[in-house]
């Protein structure tokens, strides 16, 4: 849900990036953070276990600049995609306006792209939100794994309909700008009051 | 002090906040709040509308205001922990009265030309997200 301000002359937005465990929302993120400008960037937080698992979220704010006599932020978030931390995982996708959908490109690890979507899904029908009129693309993260899931399974798996993929080395940085990109450019492009 | 929303964006601050990240403080308190509200419906509770957290020199007082915001208080007096608790809750008081009466979004949205803002800040995406 934007959150708009008139007294401060501030829109900010939420994006966040989901899937299942150790499929590279926190590289995307990180990889988002080292890449932008120092002046647009606000400090990157990490919730970590010990192990260095997403306990909570990532996060850090992108102050776009002004558009209209209003300053434009988006705040990007990540969500733990371990199941134990499934309660964690809807608690941060409250107010969401655009996910980033981050699969594993493992073909082992359909099932639990499958289920990761679902998971998300759910969570956001906890707060009435209909997975499919939310800004949202589809990572296929991994591409340089041996014999990567085809482009289109997931798309089939879950009937997703016109929703922009993109394919990834997130460790690389291949294809992460053009994810964020396209995912803020939706959340805009839909944007009303 | 600083007045948060739900969603981890500051409202307003109050007092000397120059040494606080306020953006990273309103988001990791409202995760925190979060957090708390999904214990205390485990427990049984509605909610946990008061949270406390103790430090060495510094300690926060996280209250509610309505339902969609919050009232974070840092001091350094733990004696004065009664106080805080007292004047946060005559405050939150005003608070929700002043939100309730507010137009934020009509105003707004009297302002706002979208397809404009929309040409603007799809410019400011080109420029900011480039591979």
């Amino acid at each position: 849900m934007p959150y708009l301000s008139y007294s401060n002359r501030e829109i900010t937005l939420k994006v966040a990036y989901c899937g299942p465990a150790m499929s590279g929302k926190t590289t995307n993120l990180s990889y988002v953070h080292r890449a932008l400008r120092p002046e647009v960037k606000g400090e990157l937080f990490t919730l970590n276990t010990d192990q260095e698992r997403t306990l909570f979220f990532d996060f850090f704010p992108v102050e776009m600049g002004q558009a209209q006599g209003y300053q434009l932020r988006f705040n990007l978030y990540t969500v733990p995609g371990q199941k134990n931390y499934e309660a964690n995982s809807r608690l941060v996708l409250e107010g969401v306006d655009g996910i980033v959908f981050v699969a594993d490109s493992q073909p082992e690890r359909l099932g639990d792209n499958i289920e990761s979507y679902r998971i998300v899904q759910n969570n956001l029908v906890s707060f009435d939100v209909d997975i499919n009129s939310l800004p949202a693309v589809l990572q296929y993260n991994k591409r340089d794994c041996k014999d990567p899931l085809p482009v289109g399974t997931l798309e089939k798996e879950l009937g997703l309909n016109k929703i922009p993929v993109f394919e990834a080395v997130a460790v690389k940085g291949t294809g992460v700008m053009e994810t964020i990109r396209r995912v803020t450019q939706i959340v805009i492009e839909r944007f009303q009051i | 002090m600083l007045l948060i929303t739900r969603q981890g964006i500051t409202i307003a601050v109050a007092g000397d906040t120059s040494y606080l990240n306020t953006t990273a403080m309103a988001a990791l308190v409202a995760g925190m709040f979060s957090a708390t509200k999904e214990v205390a419906r485990i427990v049984g509770e509605p909610q946990f509308s008061i949270l406390l957290q103790q430090g060495e020199k510094k300690h926060i007082h996280i209250s509610l205001v309505g339902e969609q915001t919050m009232l974070v208080v840092i001091f350094e007096d733990q004696n004065r922990i009664g106080m805080i608790r007292l004047y946060a809750r005559r405050v939150a008081g005003a608070l929700v009265q002043s939100m309730a009466a507010s137009t934020e979004i009509e105003q707004v949205s009297g302002e706002l030309l979208l397809p404009k803002f929309r040409e603007y800040a799809l410019a400011l995406i080109d420029r900011i997200f480039q591979a």
